[in-house]
């Protein structure tokens, strides 16, 4: 026994406990906000992933082109007669006019908004987890992003909550992860209820309406809001419409599958709500 | 006597950038490269390489360090990789050690051991915490131990290549 745990392996299992205290003491000082070791990291790893996303961004750009050739070859080849309209149209789609458009959209949210204030960030990474939903951005609380604001994307729609800030990133849960869970309405009818991750769902990018009434008249196609209730969400915002009605495992409850109204998976500017009028 | 002496450093040299290489890989790459609608656990599997081809110290040390990124790679607070894989460290170099032969049909079970037990106690987490039913949380806990299994070829050559390079170093 004295041979298999040496004086090393103890210190090892020493430093591994050293780290846990320290990830405790941080979380403790930050009120939950931070991990030590993300705080420690982050000046490094930021650049690194931010450059390395970029690089998988036009690898996924370039792999589609392959994908889809022969498929817009045909389609090339049918719309010869329009080349003069295609190389109009392929202007209007360079990247200077999707941004325009980007922040024509904002603009329309925040001019609709005016009592919000927007923290702009992009995406830097996704969680490698496959139980959960999160990605960092790329701002932190040195730009008053603090802990549980709301996040949304160019046209408004909800895309989650800031679950964790260091001082240059943030760590956003998004609708669909098992975590996070809100109060919510359909705009439609009014009926109120609890939008939250489901695990069933989440590999399929939705999430579930919980605690609806057996008569609430679920329309297909309904649109999700906030409900405002508890003052961590603006009332309005539009987090999905109703994809599909189910029954919980028990069989006693029902719930609605929304499926949210941001484009999730290719998210890449997220604006973070700092301030709100809460009307309650 | 100087060989040892300069081991610790060289050692750390060639394993820092190896550790950082899969964590950036792990991080942002394959977090796009989903297969059976899973992505794929590569810190791990590195993990159990060193330790079994490098004993229970190189092994703790190394999953350690490992334990630190996968937290960070899962946007976490908490600190439960790196005490997980501190520990399946130490334990799969004891084994090294002790009963295991260092080939590749031993370090085949040891990464299938070190990805089941991550994934178990992941299912367990979800099922517990998250209400996640626990046949769903299976099937996907399955998937990412076969997934990850795949990069198991690479880095058995790899880790068998580092420690008979720095053995030699030691003048074992």
């Amino acid at each position: 026994m004295k041979d298999f745990i040496s004086k090393k392996v103890i210190y090892i299992g020493l430093a591994a406990i050293l780290v846990a205290v320290l990830a405790a003491v941080t979380m403790a000082l930050t009120g939950g906000s931070a991990g030590f070791a993300a705080m420690l990291s982050e000046p490094f790893f930021k650049p690194v992933k931010s450059a390395m996303t970029s690089l998988v961004g036009s690898l996924e750009h370039i792999y589609g082109y392959l994908y889809r050739y022969d498929e817009l070859e045909t389609e090339n080849a049918a719309l010869k007669v329009r080349v003069a309209q295609l190389e109009q149209e392929y202007r209007e789609y360079t990247e200077i006019n999707e941004e325009n458009s980007r922040l024509r959209s904002l603009l329309g949210f925040v001019e609709r908004h005016e009592e919000m204030k927007l923290e702009p960030a992009t995406l830097i990474s996704w969680t490698a987890s496959n139980f959960s939903s999160s990605f960092t951005a790329s701002k932190g609380s040195s730009s008053g992003i603090e802990l549980y604001d709301p996040v949304v994307d160019e046209y408004g729609y909800l895309v989650g909550q800031v679950t964790s800030v260091t001082d240059s990133t943030c760590v956003v849960s998004t609708v669909i992860d098992t975590t996070l869970s809100l109060g919510a309405q359909m705009s439609e009818n009014g009926e109120t209820g609890v939008a939250g991750g489901d695990f069933e769902l989440l590999k399929q990018g939705d999430l579930k309406l919980s605690y609806i009434g057996d008569s609430t008249d679920v329309v297909i196609g309904s649109t999700v809001v906030t409900s405002g209730s508890g003052g961590v969400y603006p009332a309005g915002l539009v987090i999905g419409s109703v994809s599909g009605v189910a029954v919980s495992s028990s069989g006693l409850d029902p719930y609605a599958i929304v499926e949210p109204a941001a484009d999730i998976e290719n998210l890449v500017h997220i604006y973070v709500i700092r301030d709100f009028a809460v009307s309650e | 006597m100087l060989r040892r002496k300069n081991s610790a450093p060289v050692k750390a040299l060639i394993l820092a950038p190896y550790l950082l290489i899969l964590y950036i890989l792990q991080s942002t790459l394959f977090t796009h490269i989903e297969l059976l609608g899973v992505k794929p656990l590569l810190l791990p599997v590195a993990a159990a390489g060193i330790s079994l081809f490098c004993g229970r110290v190189e092994g703790g040390v190394f999953g350690l360090f490992a334990g630190i990124l996968m937290d960070l790679s899962y946007n976490q607070l908490t600190v439960q990789f790196t005490l997980l894989l501190t520990f399946l460290g130490v334990l799969l170099g004891l084994l090294s050690d002790t009963v295991l032969v260092q080939g590749f049909p031993s370090f085949l079970l040891s990464c299938v051991l070190e990805l089941a037990l991550i994934s178990v106690y992941q299912v367990l987490s979800a099922a517990v915490l998250h209400s996640a039913p626990m046949a769903a949380a299976a099937g996907v806990g399955l998937r990412q131990t076969a997934y990850s299994l795949l990069f198991s070829l690479p880095v058995y050559y790899f880790s068998r290549f580092y420690c008979r390079v720095t053995r030699q170093g030691r003048g074992i």
